[in-house]
């Protein structure tokens, strides 16, 4: 039945596929953070025409299936004369689409901060700026850094769709592996294993990042 | 100076505010009473731009409220300190008190961190200046929200019914406070249900009632009852706050 030991010479190959995982992952949650806090803002903006453009994206990319934008992207695109390589179409097309749900999520956040505490500010005379710099975002952050790590265990997950834009990540790796082993047994249930043990760990990084930003709830809180 | 002129604030079709003026020199206390809804803490909210006006004018120091440049220097002259407190949670107590000072007021982080312990250290909290506001009582809370306030060595402090929130043995901790700063000359505004409070340390009280000043009379002629508490409505919201025992 299940014989690891015939896969041990590919561990090196995986380890590769995993490190372009890692990469892609890592950059992709940096663009999708920047640009869901940017959508974030442009929501709860009162300028009209921030507050519409900001709600077509996210409407847009949260309906579309991922693999049809990432399609669209690398095979797409190079019709029209926009060129560029597997893996940054990836991290590109990841943080625009994961992008979307940050941006839902941190709204979420800024929008369960207290009016009070914001008067409490103005009145002290803080710039608008100052005000989402240093208290706003702060707060909604500690509130939403729960739901965002759904969002980014997702976005891990995910890049797993980029095997499909032949980028030899983790699970583009493991499908050549199978195919030149004819175990796909043994390498899918290191794959499984890989990822559930990727995914924990990410969410155990979350809940140490949670109880970090909420440490200010004092012993009530986590 | 507080100049307030023909103060007028709508809420829709409702009109809290209709026509109120009131003027605040340097050093003076003025206690605001009222019943709830009489526009009491509206008119708070107007001095520091927290609500736009609807008609009239507030000029503070001859600076414009309604002037969106001039605003700015309003709220460095006036402090507010809110019936919640509204800390911000996720600072530490210095931090709360530090943060205009920096940021608004540009003063080194040293500078501002001093003149916080010295605060913290004149309402007895010293001690807690690394904890977070959840982890305060109340009345803690609040000391630390006046301590906020005065950090930025307001001209004018603007308490909106600072004790509401608070059990009496807290209210006492913190009107205690207060006290000592009303007789070190420094100029309030304070909108109270605290009848006692108002008796000890305003130099005038005012009465407002359905968005109009009722009375504003020196202390002594207010409580004395030949001014304001000829009116039977001060008298009536006297007699229900239940401090005032007869002296009509």
């Amino acid at each position: 039945m299940l014989d690891l030991a015939s896969i041990t010479e590919y561990v090196p190959a995986f380890l590769d596929g995993f490190i372009i995982t890692a990469e892609v992952s890592i950059l992709s949650i940096l663009g999708s953070f920047i640009l869901g806090i940017l959508i974030a803002l442009m929501r709860v903006s009162s300028n009209r025409f921030l507050n519409y453009t900001s709600l077509v994206y996210v409407d847009l990319f949260r309906n579309i299936p991922f693999i049809v934008l990432i399609f669209f992207g690398y095979y797409g695109l190079p019709e029209i004369g926009v060129y560029m390589d597997a893996f940054w179409t990836g991290c590109l097309v990841l943080s625009i689409a994961v992008g979307a749900y940050v941006g839902e999520t941190i709204r979420a956040g800024i929008l369960s901060v207290e009016k009070g505490i914001l008067e409490a500010a103005r009145s002290f005379g803080f710039s608008k700026f100052q005000i989402y710099a240093k208290i706003i975002l702060p707060i909604a952050l500690t509130i939403s850094v729960r739901p965002l790590g759904s969002v980014f265990i997702n976005l891990i997950l995910t890049t797993s769709i980029l095997s499909s834009i032949t980028l030899n990540e983790l699970t583009g790796v493991s499908k050549v592996i199978a195919s030149t082993t004819f175990r796909p047994f043994e390498v899918y249930v290191f794959l499984v294993i890989f990822y559930g043990l990727l995914t924990f760990m990410i969410s155990a990084l979350i809940s140490l990042w949670h109880r970090h930003l909420n440490r200010y709830l004092g012993e009530e809180a986590s | 100076m507080i100049e307030i002129k023909k103060l007028h604030k709508n809420f829709g079709d409702l009109q809290v505010l209709k026509g109120v003026d009131l003027t605040l020199k340097p050093g003076e206390v003025v206690s605001i009473l009222g019943g709830s809804g009489s526009g009491k803490s509206t008119m708070i909210r107007c001095i520091n731009g927290l609500e736009g006006i609807t008609s009239g004018s507030i000029f503070v120091d001859g600076f414009d409220v309604s002037n969106k440049k001039e605003l700015l220097e309003v709220r460095k002259k006036c402090s507010t300190v809110f019936q919640q407190f509204d800390l911000y949670p996720h600072l530490s107590v210095l931090e709360n008190i530090t943060l205009a000072p920096v940021y608004v007021l540009s003063s080194s982080k040293k500078d501002a961190e001093a003149i916080a312990l010295d605060l913290l250290d004149s309402v007895g909290l010293a001690d807690k200046k690394d904890v977070f506001p959840a982890q305060l009582s109340g009345g803690q809370k609040q000391r630390v929200g006046i301590c906020r306030a005065l950090a930025m060595r307001p001209d004018y402090l603007l308490l909106d019914e600072v004790t509401s929130s608070l059990d009496p043995e807290m209210t006492a901790e913190v009107l205690d406070i207060l006290k000592k700063l009303a007789r070190e000359g420094i100029t309030m505004i304070s909108v109270t249900h605290e009848i006692e409070f108002a008796r000890e340390i305003s130099d005038r009280i005012v009465f407002l009632d359905q968005g109009r000043i009722l009375s504003d009379l020196p202390k002594d002629e207010f409580f004395a009852g030949d001014g304001g508490l000829a009116d039977p409505r001060i008298a009536r919201f006297l007699s229900k706050m239940g401090e005032f025992n007869g002296q009509a």
